[in-house]
């Protein structure tokens, strides 16, 4: 056996006696510490994340698509829509698209009226688009022949004598009602609602929907569109297929969801980024400062049984291994209590999830995050036991027995 | 064989300094049981100290078995102690955590002993002591005189060269000390061990070889006492 295992296995078990036969009580305290700080150093990453893919989703399922096609500088619409729609459904890897046409309108409801965006769009086209349609909470869907019909979203029907908190609501419209828009041309058109959705994105709820057909013939276009939404096969490469789509020649600009969002999320992640680095910091100085505490009141407790190990020929290094021994079981118990604690939390989130104006959030943990997390937890609680345990071994043997 | 010249221990109290060696020079053949008395403060535990490699002195050379224990670094007078000398403390500093097994194979685990030979050693060891019933008891079961026994075990588990106890029988009552000196006895004669042993008892000096009285840090008187075979048997 060598001498290097000889004394390895003695620090284990002088580390292990100590651990069984010490006080329970404040191994389970300094545990539970270590957890709850595992759990601090996941947790707020994991909303990060949930943040980013909650809008993305939000904004793939319900507002923009992977790629949105806006009109050419200069130009207020995309003309020839349906053959730009044509060409780009014919490319390999795009699953449909939506020609949408925009305007800013005023809704009127029983002497109640909101300020709102209203879109024209070819409803079997944007149902291979967004996910609005499987959303309604009454009523139904457009279908591409309606004229006289519009569907609109929960925030914007609003509810009977509540306010929306600032947005615009028309407090009380329901499947069947008829509500009154009034046009930027100064055309008014009344339509029945067919339907109320709610996807929880606040861009889209505050919104209402009526068919193409009707929005050219109360705006006087023809085969025109404010953009045309694209749907990709695969999120996350929203990149290439730009890169594709400008491949064959398309003129009009075409932009990913993300440069639409225009670096919104971008700013709101460096923040968070910011407050989890704080987080992290503070976590890590507290795991130092219970570890070294613990380790600091154990060595100190025990400074005769050190003093009386060396005297009997142990090692000094086997006696402070012994003690990095222990911080090293104290922190993978820790962590596996704070990954329990922490997939609770997690299911607790996802059945009941925190709401962002920009949807629902889910936590979403990440493998890269957890190890990273688990890496710097046992780097500073190592730290944090190795000097208490060394300063006290240092000590003569003498004074260490005399205590 | 331990030779010390000229040991000087010199401690410093704020500003006053506190000689508790003047000049001790000692030899202790292989096999002898001497006995180091005094009267208390006179240098007895500091020589001891010295001795078994737990302090240094002011000045001084300590030899064993040929060795300047004094030149070694740290590392090397740890390894010394684990491997040559065997220490027995007044007040029989065992580990409260480990029960008297562990207590007694714990620095055969330092020199890399198979569970079953440290095992069957340590056993072997605290039956030779009269503990082979209370080998799973922790320190807060033992007696005082059990504890001792234990402590006595642990010191010989290694075969040291050299044991060294330091008034192994102050905490102890007359019938309990008779029996540990007993045991150092036997095991002087019957394995030819060596030990140095400190004590301020007039009746243990029955059971020594050589008596050295040290007074104020110096050696007094140097008494052959030809003990005979066993003598605290005969008492």
């Amino acid at each position: 056996m060598t001498a290097v295992f000889a004394a390895l296995r003695v620090s284990a078990f002088l580390a292990w006696k100590s651990i069984h036969r010490g006080s329970k009580g404040t191994l389970a305290l300094t545990i539970m510490i270590i957890a709850l700080v595992f759990v601090n150093l996941v947790f707020l990453p994991s909303i990060i994340s949930g943040v980013v893919e909650t809008f993305n989703a939000q904004s793939i399922d319900f507002n923009l698509g992977n790629l949105v096609i806006e009109p050419r500088e200069g130009s207020q619409y995309i003309g020839n829509a349906t053959d730009l729609q044509q060409t780009v459904e014919r490319i390999p890897g795009i699953v449909g698209t939506s020609a949408r046409i925009t305007a800013g309108v005023t809704y009127f409801y029983r002497g109640r009226n909101a300020a709102s965006t209203l879109y024209g769009i070819t409803p079997e086209d944007e149902r291979s688009v967004t996910k609005i349609a499987d959303y309604m909470t009454e009523g139904e869907f457009l279908s591409n022949g309606d004229t006289d019909a519009i569907v609109m979203g929960a925030t914007l029907a609003g509810v009977e004598g509540e306010e929306a908190g600032g947005l615009p609501s028309l407090r009380g419209v329901g499947v069947g009602d008829s509500v009154e828009v009034a046009y930027p041309n100064g055309e008014t058109r009344t339509y029945r609602v067919k339907g109320i959705f709610k996807t929880q994105s606040f861009g889209v709820d505050t919104a209402a929907f009526v068919t193409s057909r009707e929005m050219n013939e109360v705006l006087g276009l023809q085969d025109q569109a404010s953009v045309i939404l694209v749907k990709t096969e695969v999120n996350g490469r929203e990149e290439e297929y730009k890169m594709e789509l400008l491949s064959y020649g398309i003129q009009e600009e075409i932009r990913t969801f993300q440069e639409k969002a225009g670096g919104f999320v971008d700013q709101a992640i460096q923040s968070f980024n910011i407050i989890n680095a704080i987080s992290t910091l503070v976590s890590l100085i507290i795991a130092v400062v219970v570890v070294f505490i613990v380790i600091f009141i154990n060595t100190v407790n025990r400074r005769r049984q050190i003093g009386i190990l060396k005297a009997i020929g142990i090692d000094q290094q086997i006696i402070i291994n012994s003690y990095v021994l222990q911080v090293l079981f104290i922190t993978a118990v820790g962590a596996l209590v704070g990954m329990a604690l922490n997939a609770g939390l997690t299911t607790y989130l996802t059945a009941y999830p925190l709401v962002f104006p920009g949807g629902p959030v889910y936590p979403v943990v990440e493998a890269p995050a957890v190890l990273r997390s688990i890496a710097s937890l046992f780097a500073v609680s190592v730290v944090a036991g190795y000097i208490p345990a060394w300063q006290i071994v240092r000590e003569d043997i003498l004074s260490a027995i005399r205590g | 064989m331990i030779v010390a010249e000229n040991l000087t221990r010199v401690y410093t109290m704020g500003k006053v300094e506190v000689r508790a060696l003047g000049g001790v020079s000692l030899e202790v053949a292989r096999g002898e049981f001497v006995g180091i008395t005094g009267a208390s403060g006179s240098g007895k535990s500091t020589l001891l100290h010295i001795l078994g490699l737990l302090d240094r002195p002011t000045f001084g050379r300590v030899t064993i078995d040929g060795i300047d224990v004094l030149a070694l670094s740290d590392r090397q007078r740890t390894l010394f102690r684990l491997n040559r000398l065997g220490y027995v403390f007044q007040d029989y500093a065992l580990i409260g955590e480990l029960t008297a097994i562990e207590n007694v194979y714990l620095t055969s685990l330092v020199r890399g002993a198979s569970k079953e030979d440290y095992l069957e050693r340590s056993a072997e060891i605290l039956r030779r002591v009269g503990l082979g019933d209370r080998m799973d008891h922790r320190q807060s079961e033992l007696s005082g005189g059990e504890q001792q026994r234990v402590a006595i075990a642990r010191a010989l588990v290694n075969n040291p060269s050299i044991l060294l106890a330091d008034e192994p029988c102050a905490n102890l009552d007359s019938q309990t000390s008779r029996s540990i000196l007993d045991l150092f006895a036997r095991l002087n004669e019957e394995l030819d061990q060596t030990i140095v042993m400190v004590s301020h008892e007039d009746w243990h000096k029955e059971y020594f070889c050589r008596v050295v009285t040290l007074r104020d840090g110096l050696i007094e008187e140097m008494t052959e006492c030809g003990r005979g075979p066993h003598p605290g048997g005969e008492a």
